[in-house]
């Protein structure tokens, strides 16, 4: 690994693939401008209070490099992929949309467009599309992906417009060497649209990039969006995520987290009720075996009267892993009425295993509930010896409770596929696992 | 009483520890094949320490004494294994352990059983025409077989269901630790109907209570009374009787018999 810093050495990358990237003098302005401030500012570190579980040299560890890949065959992306009929495939290899690997048909009022394409097409209707980062902390790798701002997918469902079928966000990483891509995702849910949105992440082989994700939702009033994310990558990938939630009145947003693979995660979700009576389900769970790292942050910004957030959290670390959840909740002097709850619960399976959590209130209103609780433990005694008092032995009595563990929060996930694959994942990194097969 | 039953459980001198407390305190016991033994005494007698030592309930220290069962050392047997070999310990208080599906647990436990004594797993339509069978035997519902263990069951169903469990698992030596307490009359009916439905000349059954009015139903062969971490005094049916007019007061260690 060389000597230079993250800073320097992002810096030399854009250097030398700037000029490769389209959209003319607004978008290498606009690049430029991001850079600027990113190295004016630095990449999070443990001084920043929302960064300070985070192992930071480990993402120091990947090249800020962007070479492309050469591109996989679809058979390879395919077999990564879950078969769920009638999804409207999107894929994105190394952040960059694929066409080839897309479902080509879309049903009326689905819209997807390849946001590389836009930008050499209609730069300012780009420009003026992606949200600029801001200046926290928090935004600091959404910024990263700003400076390198090159492609992506824009997913727009017409006002009124349901679904049916889930819209299946596939994000691949393919690079054989270390190296970070950026990727973008813009999601418009038009007022009253109805739909699924299912993300999941893989890489092929021994793929050892690292991916960073800034992506967008808008739910226009109304609608209603259902969003599973599934982090499937495998041991030598990374993934830092930055979600822009912004939720209209009346609205319904749900998101389904299942961070069950890669060697670290970093996931923020920044998440706005703007609009009154707008609600959020949250359900999340992470798993940190092995040398893992998984750091969640959501922050939750209640602004609409009687709007209403409940967050469930569950967190495993086994072996040397590492899991951090920091959950902020504000609710604003506009939120009158307001219900927030959330729930951080967490499993350590060994005691080199850590988890932080870190719930934080802020409420500047009367007249609204808010309640939370984050409790981290061991497995019950009580529950093991019971079961082994019937016979279970100890290692599948392990397995079976600590699958127990998370089962609440995969059971509401809504498609059975995506259930399936978060069971199989959750079993299958468990001790003994065949011990407790017909429990799945 | 007859000696002609297989030695069963042989426990002598045991001598037990939690933490810094000595719980029992020298307690022998002999339980033979087709025997009811009742084992009686006050609260804090060590009564659950006892059920809890012989199935394998971490936290103990044995300090001195042995525990056989069919002959073998049971104190160096692990839980799972203690019940594969056919030991059960229905618990006083029965943990809720949401997740767990009941029907999962009840197949692990059975196959494990199975599996340990070199028979073949019972197929899913076998199992559960059997649990289904022992359900209704117990007056249980169906649906709580899909339920999470215990979760949500109520004291009554809790009981039942380790009754329930019992009879499916068919154990050689039961122990009962307090399964009547917290049942109301009905409830205890049909713990009693299960319990004596499952004596036979090849089992033991030891029935841990506070109260004698279990034995009502389940007419015991030998009665024990449990005092400071010992058997202090032993006999037939009538000694729970006694019990029930005078109380525990009269047997406790240092109190001269009257």
């Amino acid at each position: 690994m060389s000597a230079a810093s993250p800073i320097e050495r992002i810096s030399a990358a854009h250097a030398r693939l700037a000029h490769r990237l389209g959209g003319g003098a607004a978008w290498a302005g606009r690049r430029h401008a991001a850079l600027g401030r990113l190295v004016e500012r630095g990449l999070p570190d443990r001084r920043d209070e929302n960064w300070k579980y985070l192992d930071h040299a480990r993402i120091g560890e990947y090249a800020f490099d962007a070479e492309p890949a050469a591109r996989p065959e679809p058979a390879s992306v395919n077999a990564r992929l879950l078969g769920i009929p009638a999804a409207h495939r999107v894929v994105l290899l190394d952040g960059r949309f694929s066409a080839p690997l897309s479902t080509p048909a879309l049903p009326a009022g689905l819209e997807v467009i390849d946001i590389a394409a836009l930008i050499e097409r209609d730069p300012e209707a780009a420009n003026s599309l992606l949200r600029a980062p801001g200046d926290s902390a928090d935004d600091r790798f959404a910024l990263l992906a700003d400076a390198f701002a090159a492609g992506g997918v824009l997913i727009r469902v017409a006002p009124g417009c349901e679904v049916a079928e889930p819209v299946y966000l596939a994000h691949v990483a393919t690079a054989g060497s270390p190296a970070i891509h950026q990727a973008r995702v813009v999601v418009d849910a038009g007022a009253g649209s109805r739909f699924t949105l299912f993300e999941h992440f893989v890489a092929l082989g021994e793929a050892a990039a690292l991916g960073n994700l800034a992506a967008e939702l808008a739910l226009g009033e109304g609608s209603a969006v259902s969003h599973l994310r599934l982090h499937q990558h495998g041991p030598a990938a990374a993934q830092v995520e930055t979600w822009f939630v912004r939720a209209a009145a009346r609205s319904r947003y749900e998101q389904h987290l299942l961070a069950l693979g890669g060697r670290l995660l970093r996931s923020n979700l920044d998440l706005v009720l703007e609009g009154a009576h707008a609600t959020c389900r949250l359900d999340g769970l992470f798993l940190a075996d092995g040398e893992r790292q998984v750091d969640l942050l959501t922050k939750i910004t209640h602004r609409g009267a009687a709007t209403e957030t409940v967050q469930e959290y569950r967190g495993i670390a086994a072996a040397r892993g590492r899991g951090a959840f920091n959950g902020r909740v504000t609710v604003e002097a506009s939120a009158r009425g307001s219900n927030a709850s959330q729930t951080s619960r967490n499993l350590l399976l060994s005691p080199l295993a850590e988890i932080n959590t870190r719930p934080q209130l802020e409420i500047n209103v009367d007249d609204v509930q808010c309640r939370h609780g984050a409790t981290t433990g061991t497995l019950d005694d009580d529950h093991l010896f019971y079961l082994r008092s019937r016979g279970l032995d100890e290692a599948a009595a392990r397995a079976l409770l600590t699958f127990a563990f998370c089962r609440d929060v995969i059971g509401r996930v809504p498609l059975a596929a995506v259930r399936e694959a978060a069971e199989a994942l959750v079993a299958g990194v468990l001790p003994d696992r065949e011990l407790i097969r017909g429990a799945v | 009483m007859s000696d002609d039953g297989q030695l069963i459980l042989e426990v002598r001198d045991l001598v037990v520890r939690a933490g810094d407390r000595l719980i029992l305190d020298g307690l022998s016991l002999a339980v033979r094949a087709g025997e009811v033994h009742a084992i009686m005494g006050p609260n804090g007698s060590g009564k659950s320490t006892l059920t809890g030592v012989l199935a394998g309930r971490p936290g103990f220290e044995v300090v001195s004494g042995s525990a056989t069962y069919l002959g073998r050392d049971l104190l160096a047997m692990a839980p799972e294994l203690r019940a594969r070999e056919g030991l059960f310990l229905a618990f006083q208080y029965p943990v809720e352990i949401p997740g767990v599906n009941n029907v999962y647990l009840l197949k692990a436990a059975l196959n494990a059983q199975r599996k340990h004594r070199g028979l073949p797993e019972l197929d899913a339509f076998e199992f559960l025409n059997l649990v289904r069978a022992k359900l209704a035997s117990m007056r249980m519902d169906e649906t709580l077989l899909n339920r999470g263990v215990n979760e949500g069951f109520s004291g009554g169903e809790k009981k039942r269901n380790e009754i329930m469990q019992m009879s499916l698992l068919e154990p050689t030596l039961a122990l009962l630790d307090e399964t009547d307490s917290g049942l109301d009359i009905d409830a205890l009916k049909v713990v009693a109907e299960g319990v004596n439905a499952m004596r036979a000349p090849s089992r033991a059954i030891v029935l841990v209570t506070h109260y004698q009015r279990l034995l009502d139903h389940v007419v015991p062969d030998q009665v024990h009374v449990l005092a400071g971490g010992r058997i202090v005094k032993s006999g037939g049916r009538e000694l729970a009787l006694e019990l029930e007019r005078r109380g525990y007061d009269w047997l406790r260690p240092g109190t001269a018999a009257a």
